[in-house]
């Protein structure tokens, strides 16, 4: 099995795809649109905002074999890689991918906590939902984040997480997982996340 | 529910090795840097951090080496300073494995590399490190590794950093780092009043009580220290389950 991990130039691609080497995959990093058939299962790992991430995807011509991939194969997005499968982001005008509806906010400070933005740090997660990915992972646990903007509950949440509001920490499609937090940088608890990820058949 | 305070062992490389020096000075050996890092991540630590002291340009390739040796063996938060000088330097260390960058002097020497950096890679991964020195009422800044005293107050140029773009604050004491005789919480208190990004603390743990103050009273948002847990003076367990019994949030 193959995994691939998605370079689309503005995002730090390394410390995932060392994460999931150190679990023993086989990573691929998917920079170029020909790429994308060749590999089994992807991993977009984001950073910075949507309007510059869909913006680059366009211009390297990637976004539409990601879409048949985000369309068909096991799919992980982590960070922005969760925000762009959303409509719209109050971050951009550019428009996300629009696979889940809904869009994407600025954390709000709902009771005055005095909260420091971006949102950076360890921060509990709780399931809602049981889920593969989730297995052998106790509720409650923490994992890190680091972010200014996020998705509001939807149908598809499988975790929330509170910081100034709850918010979807991760949620799922049948072939789509996505997270806010980063496994990659989330210790022992993350590598088992992203093994698990590895494992997980659709 | 709040953000857990992190704890940061920091190791302090030269050469390739970890080495720890008192009040800036007497440096001794203490070990293999991955090896640490790996003891520190399975010990429960929330971030690694490493300052290359003393860094030049001629062991800037064993840096990057430590670097990529430590990346790939540990998966959680790692910051990376020292000798950094530009969006160069700042790429390099990136690409190397680190996930934020910690500047110095040379943020005072030339404010706009916060700029660019924060610009380039995010406020998140950009650490101002300050070294503060009590004089009366205030604190100066010094640089280069604590030997040059500048005009600069250290409360006013951390201001000054949130605005360029820094991420984070890592203040160390010159005054406490060394002494193992806890931190100065009126510096952090000062600062945390002052700004909206998290306070590191650095400089001056010795007991339990020390970090747990520091965060008491000096409201940092993350603890960063070299010997006690070098030493295994104190665990990083330890100090978190004195946190927890205080009602701060923690990993555990």
């Amino acid at each position: 099995m193959r995994l691939g991990v998605v370079d689309y130039g503005a995002s730090n691609i390394h410390s995932v795809a060392r994460a999931l080497k150190s679990l023993g995959s086989k990573v691929l990093i998917v920079d170029t649109p020909d790429k994308f058939k060749r590999i089994d299962k992807l991993v977009f790992p984001g950073q910075g905002s949507m309007g510059s991430c869909v913006k680059k995807l366009k211009e390297t011509e990637m976004i539409n074999p990601l879409l048949e991939v985000v369309n068909s194969k096991p799919f992980l997005g982590i960070c922005l890689g969760l925000q762009i499968l959303f409509n719209s982001s109050e971050e951009s005008k550019e428009k996300g991918l629009g696979v889940i509806d809904g869009s994407i906010t600025k954390i709000k400070d709902i009771n005055n906590e005095n909260l420091k933005i971006p949102h950076m740090g360890w921060n509990n997660v709780k399931i809602e939902k049981k889920h593969e990915l989730f297995s052998g992972i106790e509720d409650k646990q923490f994992f890190y984040f680091v972010h200014s903007f996020v998705a509001a509950k939807t149908e598809t949440s499988i975790t929330t997480t509170h910081y100034g509001e709850e918010f979807v920490s991760s949620l799922a499609t049948e072939n789509i997982f996505a997270t806010q937090f980063h496994p990659e940088k989330s210790g022992e608890i993350g590598l088992k996340f992203l093994e698990n990820f590895i494992n997980w058949k659709i | 529910m709040s953000l857990a305070v992190r704890i940061i062992p920091c190791l302090d490389v030269r050469g390739g090795r970890v080495v720890k020096g008192i009040n800036f000075k007497d440096i001794v050996d203490a070990g293999d840097p991955a090896e640490a890092a790996k003891r520190y991540d399975a010990e429960g630590a929330d971030e690694i951090c490493m300052l290359d002291i003393d860094a030049s340009f001629e062991e800037r390739s064993i840096t990057i080496e430590t670097v990529k040796s430590i990346a790939s063996q540990v998966f959680i938060p790692f910051t990376v300073g020292g000798g950094i000088k530009s969006l160069k330097d700042i790429d390099m260390l990136l690409k190397s494995g680190a996930d934020k960058v910690s500047i110095n002097t040379s943020a005072i020497l030339n404010p706009d590399l916060i700029v660019e950096a924060s610009k380039e890679y995010g406020a998140q991964c950009i650490v101002l490190a300050i070294d503060a020195k009590q004089d009366g009422e205030i604190w100066n800044v010094y640089t280069h590794g604590g030997k040059n005293k500048t005009d600069l107050n250290a409360i006013e140029w951390a201001k000054k950093g949130q605005e360029l773009g820094a991420g984070e604050i890592l203040m160390t004491s010159m005054d406490k780092d060394g002494t193992k005789s806890g931190f100065d919480n009126n510096l952090y208190k000062e600062l945390s009043n002052n700004l909206s990004i998290p306070v590191i603390a650095s400089g001056g743990a010795g007991e339990l009580t020390h970090l747990v103050d520091a965060v008491k009273f000096g409201k940092a948002d993350a603890l960063l220290a070299a010997s006690i847990f070098h030493y295994e003076e104190i665990s990083i367990n330890k100090v978190k389950k004195a946190l927890q019994i205080e009602g701060f949030e923690v990993r555990l």
